[in-house]
Parts: C-alpha cells; structure tokens; sequence
C-alpha cells in the first residue's frame, strides 16, 4: 500500500511528469530556438535545463492579483482542479512495466472524461476572469474543444478497436508484436493534430493568441495561478505524448537485452524516448506553421479529420473481419 | 458627472446601440501594437461590426517645434518623425527648402540619396515581412526575416556611420561620400537580398496555413474605394493603381536610375505581402544600378544658414507610401511655418473599412498590413464634450493658439 502511495507520488507518478513537464518546455524552448536561428535559454543550469524551474519558482514569488470583477471561488480554486487532470491521467499510463498505477477495465473512458473535464475547467476559469479578452478566449475554447474533440475520440477508438480493449493496459499489451501504428497510421496523425489541438501549440493556439487577445485565458492570471498553469499546459504535453506512445506506438514496450538491467529501467528508458519523440514532433511541427482562424480549425476538425477518422475505423473493421488483426 | 461626459462621447462616437459586451478594446496598450493607439473594436460574435480609432497618443508637437528652431536642425529633427523610414523624412523636408534656394545638388549627392533611400526600403519592407509573420502567429519567419534584415542594416552602417537616423542629409548635397572600394560588396550583399526575398516569396506562395490568414483578407475592397480613401503607396499599388511618387515625379536620381513599378491585382493581404517582396527586389536591382553607375564629383553645396522667402513643397515615397512636407519661409533663420503628412494617416481610414466584416483574428494582420507607424501620423483634433460640438482651425488660429501657449507673455505679435 505504502510503496504504491510513493509510486503514485514520486516515481513514476506525479514527480516523474512534472519533471518532464520541464524538460519538455525546455526542450520546446531549445529547439524553436535553434529553427529560428536563436540560442534559446543559456543562463540556468547546463544549457539552460533549469530555465523553464527557474521560471516556474519566480512566479511563485510574485504578488498575486484579482481582478475585482472576478468570481473568486473559481478564479482561486480552478487552476488546483486544472492542475489535477493530468497529473490523474497519467496514473493511468504504464511506465516502467505493462502495468499502470491505477487503471482498471475501462480506463480510457476515465481519461477521455478528464480531457473534457480539463477543458470545461478551463472554459470556466477564463470566464471566471471576466475581461473581455478571457470572454473572446471562452468563446474560442469552447468551439475548439467542439472541433477536436470528435476526431481526437473516433482515433482513440481506432486505437482500442485495434487492441479490442477498453483499458490503456490492454491496448499496451496488445502491441508486443505489432505497434498499432501500422493498422492505424491515419488515426495516429489525426490523434497527433486533435491533441496539438488540445495543447493549443501552433497553428491551434487560437484560445490564446497573443497577438490578438494578449494572454487569451490566461491573461488576468498573475504570481502563483499563472506559475501552475502554466506548468498545467506543459504536463498536459507529456501526458498527451504519454498517451500517443501508449496507443499506438507500443508504450513501453521494446526489445528486452540482457544486459543484467532491470527490465523496469529498460522499460523507462524506452516509454521516456518515444515520449520525447513524439515530443519532438510536435515541436516542429508547431515552430514551422503559422496560426489559423478558429472557423478554419473547425473546418479543419469537422470536414477533414472526422471523416478521415471514420474511414480509418472502417479499415480496421474489415482487417478485423479479414482476419488480419488477432486479438491477443 | 463623469458618466454624462462619457456617455456624450459614446453618443457622438455612435456607439450607444453596442453593449459593453460586444465591445473590445485595442491597445492603446496592446502586445501587437508597438505604439500606442486605440482602436475600440465591435463584435458580433468573431466578427467585426465597426472600428472606431482614436489616434494622438504619441503627438509630439514636431511642427510646432520646427517653427523654433533653425533650418539646418529641423532636417535632423525630422528624421526622428519616424525610427524605420528616417532617411526620408529628412530627405522630403530637404527637397523642400532645397526648393527656396538658387542651389542645385550635385549628380553624386542624388545618387547617394537614391541608395540610402532603397536601403531604407529594403530593411522597412522586411521588418514589415517579419512582423506580418509574427501578427499572423508565425515567429520562425520573423526571426528568419530579422536575420537579413542585419546585412542591409550593416550596408548603411558602413555608407553612413548610423543603423537608424542616418544623418546622412544635408542641405543640397549629403554628409558623407561612399566608402571606397564598397562598390563589389554592396552589389555582392544586394544579389544575397535577391536571393532570400524569392526565397520568402516562396514560402509566402506555399506555406498553407499562411495562405489560409493571408488570403482573401480584405479581397472586398475594390480600386474605387482605395482611390476614394486616398490610400498611397503599397495600399494603392496593391489593387493595381499605379500610383508611386519615384515614377509619377521623379525626385533625387530616380528619373536616372531604371525603375520598374511593382502592382498587383488581387486586393488582399497576401497580395501585399508579395508586393513589397517584389519592391525588395526591385530596390536591390536600383541599388546594384547606381552604386556601378555612381557620378564622380562633389557631394556638397555649402549653402548660408538663411533660406530666402517663400513656399514650396516635396514629395518623397517612403516604404509606406507617399510623404508631404509644405515649407514657408520669411527669409528668417527659422521657418515660419512646415507642414508633414505621414502615409500612415493616409492609409488608416482604408485598414478600418478592410477591417469591416472581418473577424478578431484578422486584427492584427490587417493593421499590420498598412505598416503602421503611430508615431509618424499622430494629430489633434478638437472635441468640446461638454457643449457636445466639433470644429476645425484654421492653420492662423492653430498658429496663434501655439504662440500662445509658449510664450503667454507675446500676444501682441500674432
């Protein structure tokens, strides 16, 4: 009971993901910098690791404002529910074995209610904020959350129908031979646009644009709120990777070498790789393109991806009849 | 009482029939507006109903100031109307006096002039490249753009001393010769310029997700209403109205050097975008023409520091479009009265009615693509609130309300 309470806590649960919630804002920083021809964060740590940790601590220090118009009981305690989601979503992706810390039969049901949750907690602190620049941001991320939402769903079902298993679990122990990413590689892709979607990288980071509604949902947050969003957004990047990885790229599954390794190490450093693959991905793919308009993501989502998705669960349908994909 | 002032102000503004709600402010503190201005925007939705500006947040009295002090300091002085098209400023305002007097500039002066004006075009039109890119939410073109823009930056380094105000004008003539032996170099770096300006229109022409804020952006407003808002510059030119100072009333070498307008027909956005890309690349060909073609002999008239009496006007193309300085003398030390008008003044009432009908998103791009330069246009307008009325000076009375208000004590010379 104890050593599960720790696992949950420090390895591999919500320790582990906030500290790659660093790196991998260090790691966006680093390598937008260098396509744009910058040197990116130098100063803290080697490199700059420790930039993105030393951000996070000075917020915590600043003075924290409310604006007067504010509902205060949401404006105070939605960044703590914000801030819960993923790190909960994360108890449910295996890590350093085939099994996860919580998960249960039907897991994936819980984590597609607590993408939504994040989003309608979302929805409610911008609007709790009560500027217009957060009402414009409402607005948007509601009609995103509308747009992706769809897709993102119908590629997770491509994904489980591929390993006949509602948990992530089972999806993961279904891919020892074959990763699902070669029944479904139109599902991959439309998972990985839903969820750039979902992270508001570019070109989805219409909610919060800076150069039309400064800050977006974000703007009249300040001092610790702001310090834990924003660390929210990036741990929500990890558990979106997390669970890329876990759908259709084999988790942390791989070759097993007998090194005299711990098989729970070899596991960790495969599952920590293709995260940071993924990762990498959507790094350039949101430092090469520009942002869009929220009715050309809707367009997007509504007339390109969903389809697209629908097609992909037919082909698996007829791969499952044809006898082609066998459930383990 | 407050309440009934703002609420006469919203009344003559027209904006009783829009609730708060629908009401979004723009700037004067804004993240993409490097100056301040205000632009109250209404919405439906995402879309836009009205824009109503309210500029003059950066007025800097430079007309007044020019009236006090002597004709060689203004040149300078104008050059700080603007941080981007410095060199002109100075060059339109030149012009003018230079027209006062009986002197002629000498051939190389012109041709010197030509070069540090295209210059100034190639760094203003790429800085504008780089903030569309960032306004639309691509920051890798902005850094990209930025980059190049340095090695024209260093060109008017090395030719005047200065990466900004230049200081390179004089009355009937400039201050500093070429460098010798930059004639390779500058030709060398131009054909570089050649290069990453296709290279961009390249990008501007394939990149999807650029085409998709760009395109189609304001494709609603036509020739008539561009030629009806007195639009100048690359806001004319880029519905196809042939409308540039350099062709239309050569000034400097220009009528020497060839020049080729650059038009476009579309309308929108993207259409600007690709105009000013091809004016880079028309600008770089003049400045490889004129420095291999550059005259040989002096590059100043010593003029005396009094101008005689008189008027007389200039006309320059800045990287934004056309400027306008009026100069009247009456033979003193100082100029009785100068008169600027700056592009961007020209240009706004055409980016508001582009705005209508578009949505929030277009914000950004579409103030952007006029190149706004706040600071340059800057004017009053009178306003009595409390007896709800608006009137208009004439340029005595503005004069005389100037005199009075710097020297209280001096009524009787009017």
């Amino acid at each position: 009971m104890i050593l599960e309470i720790l696992e949950a806590i420090i390895f591999p649960g919500a320790l582990y993901t906030i500290g790659m919630g660093f790196l991998f804002d260090w790691l966006d920083r680093k390598t937008s910098a260098r396509m744009q021809g910058r040197i990116g964060p130098m100063i803290a740590g080697p490199y700059g690791t420790l930039q993105p940790l030393a951000d996070f601590l000075k917020l915590l220090f600043k003075e924290e404002i409310i604006p007067s118009h504010a509902d205060k009981l949401v404006f105070l305690f939605a960044p703590a529910l914000f801030f819960m989601a993923p790190i909960l979503s994360m108890l449910f992706i295996p890590i350093i074995g085939p099994t996860s810390i919580a998960g249960f039969q039907f897991d994936i049901l819980a984590i597609l209610f607590l993408l939504g949750f994040s989003a309608f907690v979302v929805s409610i602190l911008s609007f709790s904020s009560a500027s217009s620049f957060t009402t414009v941001a409402t607005g948007r991320l509601v009609l995103q959350y509308v747009s992706y939402e769809i897709p993102l769903v119908l590629s997770i079902i491509a994904a489980a129908l591929c390993s006949r298993s509602l948990s992530v679990e089972g999806v993961v122990g279904a891919q020892t031979r074959i990763w699902n990413v070669f029944f479904a590689p139109i599902a991959f892709c439309v998972f990985i646009v839903a969820m750039m979607a979902e992270l508001e990288k570019a070109p989805f980071d219409i909610p919060s644009a800076k150069t039309e509604i400064v800050g977006g949902w974000l703007t009249e947050f300040s001092g610790r709120a702001l310090a834990f969003l924003k660390l929210t957004k990036e741990v929500s990047y990890v558990f979106g990777c997390a669970l890329a990885v876990s759908l259709f790229l084999g988790g942390p599954l791989g070759p097993i070498l007998n090194f005299g390794v711990p098989v729970s190490i070899l596991y960790f450093i495969y599952f920590t790789v293709k995260i940071l693959g993924v990762g990498f991905v959507i790094f350039v793919l949101k430092t090469s393109l520009t942002r869009i308009k929220i009715g050309q993501a809707t367009q997007l989502f509504w007339k390109i991806l969903t389809p697209l998705s629908l097609c992909q669960i037919l082909l698996i349908l007829i791969l499952i009849q044809g006898g082609l994909i066998v459930a383990t | 009482m407050s309440t009934d002032v703002d609420k006469r102000r919203e009344e003559s503004a027209g904006l009783m029939e829009y609730s708060a709600e629908n009401l979004v402010p723009f700037g004067p503190i804004h993240p993409s507006l490097k100056e301040p201005e205000y632009f109250k925007i209404i919405l439906e939705g995402e879309r836009i109903v009205d824009v109503i500006p309210r500029i003059g947040y950066v007025h800097r009295g430079l007309e007044k100031a020019a009236e006090m002090r002597p004709w060689v300091q203004n040149m300078y002085m104008f050059e700080r109307t603007c941080g981007i098209c410095s060199f002109v400023h100075s060059l339109c305002y030149g012009q003018a006096v230079e027209g006062l007097t009986i002197f002629q500039v000498p051939k190389r002066a012109e041709y010197i002039r030509l070069i540090i004006c295209e210059m100034e075009r190639i760094h203003s039109h790429l800085l504008w490249v780089g903030l569309m890119g960032h306004w639309a939410g691509f920051d890798t073109l902005f850094m990209w753009v930025w980059q190049d823009r340095e090695v024209v930056l260093d060109l008017v380094e090395a030719i005047s001393g200065n990466r900004v105000h230049k200081s390179m004008n004089a009355f009937c003539g400039v201050r500093r010769d070429m460098p010798e032996g930059m004639e390779k170099h500058i030709v060398e770096r131009m054909k570089f310029m050649t290069d990453r300006a296709r290279y961009y229109r390249e990008i501007i022409d394939t990149e999807e997700t650029m085409l998709e804020r760009t395109q189609k952006v304001g494709a609603h407003v036509t020739q008539d209403t561009v030629e009806k808002l007195c639009a100048v510059g690359p806001m004319a030119r880029y519905v196809g109205l042939r409308q540039d100072v350099r062709l239309n009333n050569p000034y400097a070498a220009y009528g020497e050097v060839p020049f080729e307008i650059v038009t476009r027909n579309e309308g929108d956005v993207q259409a600007l975008l690709r105009l000013r890309l091809d004016e880079i690349i028309a600008s770089a060909n003049m400045i490889s023409y004129a420095v291999e073609n550059l005259p040989d002999g002096p590059i100043k008239v010593k003029i005396p520091p009094v101008i005689p009496a008189g008027e007389h006007s200039s006309r320059c193309e800045a990287p934004r479009g056309e400027i306008f300085y009026y100069v009247k003398s009456t033979g003193g030390r100082t100029p009785d009265r100068v008169k600027s008008r700056q592009p961007t003044l020209a240009n706004l009432p055409l980016a508001l009615e582009i705005l209508k009908g578009q949505t929030l998103a277009d914000v950004p791009v579409v103030l952007t693509a006029i190149d706004p330069c706040f600071g340059c246009m800057d004017r009053m307008s009178f306003l009595d609130t409390e007896k709800n009325k608006q009137w208009t000076w004439s340029g005595e009375q503005l004069r005389q309300y100037g005199i009075n208000y710097y020297f209280p004590d001096r009524k009787d010379k009017a």
